[in-house]
């Protein structure tokens, strides 16, 4: 029989005293550092009273999958967007804005000093942007029907369906120059690209950049029309407002139709 | 309608009273409407954009123009190192950047450190360096203190297929002359930066993309940065030149928020440049721990 050394139970205590420290320290960061990409959840039972509505509608408003599709999906010819597994505050934060009245034109607003160096605590909570409006004839009213809980269980139900683009064939040239304005932009005119924020391949990315993979063209190419006349003018920091200012009807077009070419899908394996 | 128009008049006549009637440098800034039905936003209906004519700055070739052969793939190549770095060069790469993270539109944004206008400028003499350094060299401290890493050497494949692709890109531009949009943008400051100004307009305007602490978004897939950190252990060094408040300010004057350049005005760009620096980042490799510790932190001027 080995007799325990001084020196053998110490090395061993210390090895199990470092694997132990290592291991914690290890679970605990993977337990702590929820990764940012992982989390949209969302909730079960919204997601049930938010598929009533999408599909049958409320008194006074019409049932969404009318125009959206029975599963979100949007519709190609006439341009009704897609909301299958779009993120759930996205879609709220449009039926917000949709149901916002655009203020008055003409109503003074005092500006808010930025005189930052006498109270700086007190302006830290204050946004300086645009409340965010959207017109839209047809959503405008429908989104006003809806009160904030009918918002919170649409935006899960859209949220939580499947989707899987259909990729449309496009000729060579117009893939090609999509392709540019995706991948590099217009730096001569000091236009970033589009997937700099709305993901790699425009999947989307997060709450505040939605995917344009997936989204009928002709969908697109209005908005950016929006954009440009004002009819939606909701982004952050002024973002898409400047970038859609810079593109031409021929960029639109392009650009459209090359994510229309792209293959995407989400919620689903 | 008639209202929003006298407003802007008064505003317009207001700007041009007090700016000096002197001639100053050309400024890209120009006020104006942008749009055709007056907005609700504020600042109400006059947003500051850069006005860009066609021909202000030089444009490098498109990607469809790579030529079909040895050279073109090597500029290929190049290209792929410098848009994604962590996978083209991983052995390099010491944090979570890329070339593109602050080289924007794959090195072609002017006033974001394009390429094709620092190729044929170089050798030139740098004040870092405190003498002549080739391309090759300034592509080393590139790798050395903004990537934090481990500079190629410059026989290094990686460095020729870099070398390969910037001299694709500045192809019909001058050599040896400083072209319009080189480098970051021109500040003029007033007063001195305030990081407690810089917090604020951080968390109002940055932190939706960088994040609350400068961390940076992760793609979905988890693996390279959509949004690059800013300072952090993912982030450039002490030694970088974007740890300079002078200079990180520049970038963000033009560049930041992306799509909105120019919406920060010199001052609030130095105050965002300023909270940015006071973070912590890798050390200055130059430097040994120990002074990294002890001695002040290099970039904030004087």
């Amino acid at each position: 029989m080995v007799k325990e050394t001084l020196f053998g139970t110490r090395v061993r205590r210390l090895a199990i005293l470092v694997v132990s420290v290592i291991a914690a320290v290890v679970l605990g960061y993977r337990y702590t550092h929820q990764p940012r990409y992982l989390v949209e959840k969302t909730d079960p039972a919204a997601v049930a009273e938010g598929r009533k509505i999408a599909l049958n509608g409320l008194d006074g408003v019409t049932a969404c999958a009318h125009c959206h599709g029975q599963n979100g999906e949007g519709n190609q010819e006439l341009g009704y967007p897609r909301l299958a597994g779009l993120h759930p505050k996205y879609i709220a934060k449009q039926l917000r804005d949709f149901a916002r009245d655009p203020m008055d034109i003409g109503v003074k607003v005092d500006p808010i000093s930025r005189d930052y160096e006498k109270t700086p605590r007190v302006y830290k909570d204050l946004t300086i942007y645009s409340p965010g409006i959207r017109r839209d004839p047809m959503m405008n009213p429908i989104a006003k029907a809806l009160s904030a809980k009918d918002i919170y269980n649409v935006s899960n139900y859209y949220a939580s369906l499947p989707f899987s683009a259909k990729p449309e064939p496009v000729d060579f040239e117009t893939l090609e120059r999509g392709h540019e304005l995706a991948v590099r932009g217009k730096p001569e005119y000091l236009m970033p690209r589009c997937n700099a924020c709305h993901g790699p391949n425009g999947e989307g990315f997060g709450e505040h950049f939605p995917p344009l993979a997936g989204q009928p063209p002709k969908y697109i190419i209005s908005q950016i029309n929006k954009w440009q006349n004002g009819d939606r003018d909701n982004d952050q920091f002024a973002m898409m407002k400047n970038t859609a200012n810079l593109l031409t009807d021929g960029n639109k077009v392009n650009v459209a139709r090359y994510y229309s070419n792209k293959s995407h899908s989400v919620n689903e394996e | 309608m008639k209202q929003i128009f006298s407003a802007l008049f008064t505003v317009v006549t207001a700007l041009s009273l007090l700016s000096p009637a002197q001639a100053e440098p050309l400024d890209p800034l120009e006020v104006r409407p942008t749009l055709v039905r007056p907005q609700v936003s504020l600042p109400t209906n006059l947003i500051t954009v850069p006005v860009v004519n066609p021909g202000e700055y030089f444009v490098p070739p498109s990607y469809e123009d790579i030529p079909d052969d040895k050279t073109g793939d090597m500029i290929r190549w190049g290209r792929n190192i410098f848009v994604n770095t962590q996978e083209y060069a991983p052995r390099y790469a010491g944090n979570g950047l890329n070339c593109v993270s602050c080289h924007l539109s794959e090195g072609r944004q002017p006033y974001a450190a394009p390429l094709w206008a620092s190729y044929p400028i170089y050798p030139v003499a740098r004040n870092k360096a405190k003498r002549v350094v080739t391309f090759q060299q300034r592509i080393q401290s590139c790798f050395k203190y903004s990537m934090d890493g481990i500079a190629p050497t410059v026989d290094a494949p990686e460095m020729d297929a870099l070398v390969t692709y910037a001299k694709w890109l500045s192809t019909g531009a001058p050599v040896g002359v400083a072209l319009p949009g080189r480098g970051f943008a021109s500040i003029k400051k007033t007063k001195d930066p305030s990081p407690i100004n810089g917090e604020i307009i951080y968390n109002t305007r940055c932190a939706l993309c960088h994040g609350a602490n400068g961390e940076g978004q992760k793609n979905r897939n988890g693996v390279g940065y959509m949004f690059p950190p800013l300072w952090g252990m993912d982030s450039f060094n002490r030694g970088a030149g974007l740890n300079k408040v002078k200079t990180a300010a520049q970038f963000i004057k033009a560049n930041m928020p992306l799509g909105s350049g120019y919406t920060l005005n010199d001052d609030e760009a130095l105050d965002v440049a300023a909270y940015m620096w006071i973070h912590f980042r890798p050390d200055d490799p130059r430097t040994s721990f120990f002074m990294n510790r002890f001695s002040p932190k290099p970039g904030g001027g004087h």
